[in-house]
Parts: structure tokens; C-alpha cells; sequence
């Protein structure tokens, strides 16, 4: 059944961002949110995993058939939910290898990291310092120490250098073709701003979105081409 | 073997707070209750006795006693000093010139329910020496009250260096008064550290150095206050000459007990530099952490800065965390471990992973 948005609104005390937004990611596809800035998009997934200071105050979150409103963020991850941040807070004194023990996933943190170009970064603290693109590649390099099988990425390309940013596509193309937890099909919800990790990955779907609502959902090259040619609009009918 | 004056359940006390087997350390002493259990030495260098034979043995020693201490300085104090009963503790005296390869260790135990110890030792660093320490103390769960009063008095002399590290962990019904005093002499090193982990009713710290030309004194405490703990640290440092340096840096975490840290500077001479940082971190709407740095520049040309914070886990931090798959309370031990940092702290390896332990018992209140 995988994941169900069924008119969700969500707001930050009186403020309401997301208006009655609907979609569905089922298991094995992954789909694209498009929007310009401040649209609504990063907080679809920041509700989805349950991430402060957004409040559901309307319709349903579902997983597998199951509301996750109200459940905290851990007991999403537990249900098979991860996501790589977009600006992932800074945690001085706990290095990238206790990140990982602390996951248990010492052994993926050895296999992956070289692939994300961070095998040096095992002694680092925590997005201390990290530039731009080490950030996007860190929150991907997470995701295979975490083995979710919904994806939920925040702009994983924007910042990252050209010299990377084909690692970041393979890889997350990588998890999303590797099977999840009892070799389930992983699913994705991805958020692009310039579209370029589109080169990179088999998008299913993609959903514009403006003013936190979704205007329209079509197939991702074709809505990508008409945002560069019309703007963040529905195409006509 | 001296490990077989202890009992199994002593050494498993005092294993977690430092203590080796003696063949790994040049110098051994251990105090329990109101007696000297070990007090040997593996190297010619290093001399370890209970002080009341020190006092006997070497005339100088009683020269150094009370010197750096007033008498009068507080009751605690003048109870020592009019003490009628032969002191209590540990002589250390490191000679001229030494490279001591392997630490020197030194203990206290109190495993008497209810009772009150009073503690005197004297160190002394000889000039040009070299020396690690470890230092730690210890009650067995069975003692959960008790009133520990201890007074320090440590001489590293002129070009000496001195490494410590220190670890407490007494029982939540104790009070303790500890009274150090420091004399860091021209040239020479004090690197200390010191952990206190455990619960305790009521802990006043109580410490004073004179550093002197040349010379640099760091220290580094983890301080951590469980619910019904009030630490209290008063810490004076003199930069008495010209070259004088001091870092302190102290990281307290209040889960639910109290931390009031009140650290001063004093530039006495031009040429001196120091510092003083002070982080903390509240897990809990209960007990209170006060941090109060404090400068005082006697001597124009003293450079003296503080640092301090007081903040609690942010929940932005501990949501990142919980969403990569970790529980409320793993996230909180990670983003804890991270903040007291461990890994900068000076740790003898084979500690290392025991204070990680102790930590993490400590957060979840099961020390």
C-alpha cells in the first residue's frame, strides 16, 4: 500500500503551509515533488516524518495503511521511514562512527562510504563543517546505514559539486533498487529544485506544487519541461 | 601480591574509577575508611607513604603541610589542623629529574555506612620530573551516606610535568568537601582532569593554584549532577608571574541535581594569559546549573577571556536522530556523550570505555 497523503493540512501555530494535499507513493515507484521556493515542499516531508515544529491539523498521513499522525518520528523510522535532511543539524562531539554504532551499522558505514567519497569522514563530527555537498552526500551515505524502505530525500543534488553529484544520483538509484526490509520494494519521494538528479533517477511521477497545494501530478520529464518553459503552473487541460 | 590486600569486591570498586593491577603502575596507594591498605612504590623514583611516616621519615615534609592551606581557612580546615590523631592519607613524592614510565595511581574508599573521613595528602612533583596520575575515589553500593572531607596540597616544582586524571564516584546520600590547593612553579605543567559521574547529596569543591612564570595549568572536568546531587565548585587560579598560562574548561550536565560552577582568574603579572570555558546542559525542568566565570587583571599586558553556555538538547537535534531510527532515549545519550566529548578528554585507553559506561548510567540514573 506504501504511502497515502489523503487531504493533508498541516501549519506552525496559526499558520497553515499545506492545504488538502493528496498523493500516493505505492511500494517500487519513486515520485518528484517540483515547486518553487517556499511552496510547502520540504514541509510535505517534514510532516510525513513527523519533524517539529509542523502540527497535521487536517486529513491523514498512512503507511502501509496505517496513520502515522501523531507517532514520533523514531516510531516512523521504525515502520520503515527515512529521510535525508536538507539542512541536518550540527552534532559536535558525536562523530559519523558513533552515528553509526549508535544505528549498529558500523559494517555499512565501512562498505558505503567510499562510494559517497566520505570514507575520511568516519572521525568527523557530525555535519560540523560539512560543506554543501558533503551535507547531500552524508544524508544520502545515512540512508544505507539506516535501510529504510521509504525514501524521502530533501534536494539530495542541490550544493553538490559537479565532480559528485553522478555519485549522489548512482547511489541513491543504488537504494532505491536494492530491495528494503524483507525484500520489499523501496519507494521514494524525492524534492528537486533544478531537476538535475532527474538525469540520474527513474522518477515514476512528479507532483507541482505552489502555495501548499499540489497543482498537478504527471510524468516527471514532461512536467520538468513544461516548469522551464511556463513556470511552477498546471499545465492547461 | 598487594591486589591481595583488597577484596574482590573492592578491586571491582575501584577497577572502574582507574585502578590497575600495582605491576602496571609505579606507585600504588590505596585508603579505606581510616587506614593505608597499599602504599608501595615499583619505582626508586617515586616515594608513596602513608603521610604520617613521610612526616617522620623526611623533616621537609612537615614544611609542606598546611603551607598552601590556611589553618584557618574554614572549619573543615581548622578541624585538620587541630587534629590530635596522626593525619590521615598520602605522601607522594616524585623525585628531581624523573621520567616516571608508568602511572602512579592513588585511591580512597569509604565502606563504612555513616562515616566520616578525613583525608590530607601531599604531592610533590621534584623538579624537571615527568609523571602521570591517576586519582579516584569510591563507595560500594551498600554506603549511601557518609561525610568525606579531604584537603589536597600539591607541589609541582619548577619544570616538572604532571598529567592527572581523576574520576569520583561517591554514594547519592554523601556529602563531600574537598579543599585543593596548587602550586605550579616556574616552567612547569599541570594537565588534570577530572570526572564526576555519580550521585551525591552535597559536593563542595574548594580549589586554589598559584601558577608561575612560564608555567601553564590546564584542566578539563566532566561534571554531571543526576536528580538529588548539588555540586559546587569554587575555583580560584593566580597567574602569578610573567608567561603564566591557564585553561580550564568544564562541561556540566544537570540531570535533574544542581551545578553551580564559579570559576575566577586572577592576572597577577604582565605576560599572562587565561581562559575559562564553561558549557552546560540541562536535560530536565528540575535542579539548576549556574555557571559564573569571573576575571580579575591585577597586572596590565593580562590577557584574560571566559566562555559559558547553558542550553538544553535541542529538539531539533533529537528529532534528526529519532528519524534515522533511534529512541528518544539513545538519541539523548548520543547528543550527551557528544556534548561532554570525550573523546578530547586526556583518558588512559583501558578507561575510556568505563567512563562511557558510567556515563550512560549515570544519565539514565542507574549509578
Amino acid at each position: 500500500m506504501g504511502l497515502e497523503l489523503r487531504d493533508l493540512s498541516v501549519g506552525v501555530g496559526d499558520a497553515t503551509i499545506l492545504h488538502d494535499i493528496s498523493l500516493r507513493v505505492p511500494p517500487g515507484e519513486a515520485h518528484v515533488l517540483l515547486g518553487p521556493n517556499g511552496s510547502g515542499k520540504s514541509t510535505v516531508l517534514s510532516a510525513i516524518m513527523g519533524l517539529p515544529p509542523f502540527e497535521v491539523t487536517g486529513g491523514d498521513i498512512t503507511y502501509d495503511g496505517a496513520s502515522l499522525v501523531g507517532r514520533p518520528p523514531d516510531e516512523r523510522a521504525a515502520k520503515g521511514l527515512g529521510m535525508a535532511f536538507q539542512r541536518p543539524p550540527e552534532l559536535p562531539g558525536v562523530t559519523v562512527r558513533d552515528f553509526a554504532a549508535a544505528l549498529g551499522a558500523e559494517e555499512a558505514l565501512q562498505r558505503e562510504a567510499s562510494e559517497l567519497d566520505l570514507a575520511a569522514f568516519a572521525e568527523r563530527d557530525l555535519n560540523v563543517g560539512f560543506s554543501g555537498g558533503e551535507i547531500k552526500r552524508f544524508e544520502v551515505l545515512k540512508l544505507f546505514l539506516q535501510g529504510p524502505d521509504l525514501l524521502l530525500f530533501d534536494e539530495p543534488e542541490s550544493g553538490v559539486d559537479l565532480e559528485h553529484i553522478a555519485a549522489v544520483g548512482a547511489a541513491v538509484t543504488r537504494l532505491l533498487k536494492t530491495p528494503g526490509r524483507d525484500g520489499r520494494q523501496r519507494s521514494a519521494l524525492l524534492i528537486t529544485h533544478t531537476g538535475v538528479i532527474l538525469d540520474h533517477i527513474d522518477a515514476d511521477k512528479a507532483h507541482i506544487m505552489a502555495g501548499g497545494r499540489i497543482l498537478h501530478s504527471g510524468p516527471p520529464r514532461a512536467l520538468f519541461q513544461h516548469i522551464q518553459r511556463n513556470g511552477y503552473v498546471a499545465p492547461a487541460a | 601480591m598487594p591486589e591481595d590486600i583488597l577484596s574482590s569486591e573492592e578491586t571491582s570498586i575501584l577497577t572502574p574509577v582507574g585502578f590497575g593491577a600495582t605491576p602496571d603502575r609505579a606507585a600504588t596507594s590505596v585508603l579505606a575508611d581510616q587506614e593505608i591498605r597499599i602504599s608501595e612504590s615499583n619505582d626508586p623514583n617515586v616515594v608513596v607513604l602513608p603521610l604520617q611516616t613521610a612526616l617522620e621519615r623526611y623533616d621537609w615534609v612537615q614544611d609542606l603541610m598546611l603551607n598552601l592551606i590556611r589553618p584557618d581557612e574554614n572549619d573543615h580546615v581548622q578541624q585538620a589542623a587541630e587534629r590530635v590523631e596522626d593525619p590521615l592519607g598520602h605522601f607522594l613524592w616524585v623525585k628531581d629529574g624523573a621520567k616516571v614510565r608508568l602511572p602512579v595511581q592513588s585511591f580512597t574508599l569509604l565502606e563504612t555506612p555513616q562515616a566520616r573521613q578525613f583525608t590530607h595528602n601531599i604531592t610533590v612533583i621534584g623538579e624537571g620530573a615527568e609523571v602521570e596520575m591517576i586519582s579516584g575515589a569510591a563507595v560500594p553500593a551498600r554506603v549511601h551516606a557518609g561525610h568525606h572531607v579531604s584537603i589536597e596540597e600539591t607541589y609541582i616544582r619548577a619544570g616538572a610535568k604532571c598529567r592527572s586524571i581523576s574520576i569520583e564516584n561517591w554514594g547519592e546520600g554523601m556529602q563531600v568537601h574537598s579543599y585543593s590547593r596548587t602550586e605550579v612553579a616556574e616552567g612547569a605543567e599541570q594537565t588534570s582532569n577530572q570526572i564526576m559521574l555519580g550521585p551525591v547529596r552535597h559536593h563542595l569543591s574548594d580549589t586554589k593554584s598559584t601558577v608561575g612564570a612560564n608555567a601553564r595549568q590546564n584542566d578539563q572536568a566532566i561534571i554531571f549532577a543526576p536528580k538529588g546531587t548539588e555540586r559546587v565548585f569554587d575555583t580560584v587560579t593566580h597567574l602569578t608571574a610573567p608567561g603564566a598560562q591557564c585553561e580550564s574548561l568544564a562541561r556540566m550536565v544537570a540531570a535533574g541535581g544542581i551545578i553551580l560552577n564559579r570559576a575566577r582568574l586572577v592576572g597577577e603579572a604582565s605576560e599572562t594569559v587565561g581562559f575559562l570555558g564553561c558549557d552546560g546542559l540541562k536535560l530536565s525542568d528540575a535542579g539548576a546549573l549556574e555557571a559564573v566565570p569571573s576575571l580579575t587583571a591585577i597586572a596590565e599586558g593580562s590577557q584574560l577571556s571566559h566562555e559559558a553556555s547553558v542550553g538544553t538538547v535541542g529538539a531539533e537535534k533529537l528529532a534528526y536522530l529519532m528519524a534515522s531510527g533511534l529512541s528518544e532515549d539513545a538519541a539523548r545519550d548520543l547528543i550527551v556523550q557528544g556534548f561532554l566529548n570525550l573523546k578530547d578528554q586526556y583518558l588512559p585507553d583501558e578507561l575510556r570505555a568505563q567512563v562511557a559506561e558510567m556515563i550512560g548510567a549515570a544519565k539514565s540514573g542507574g549509578m
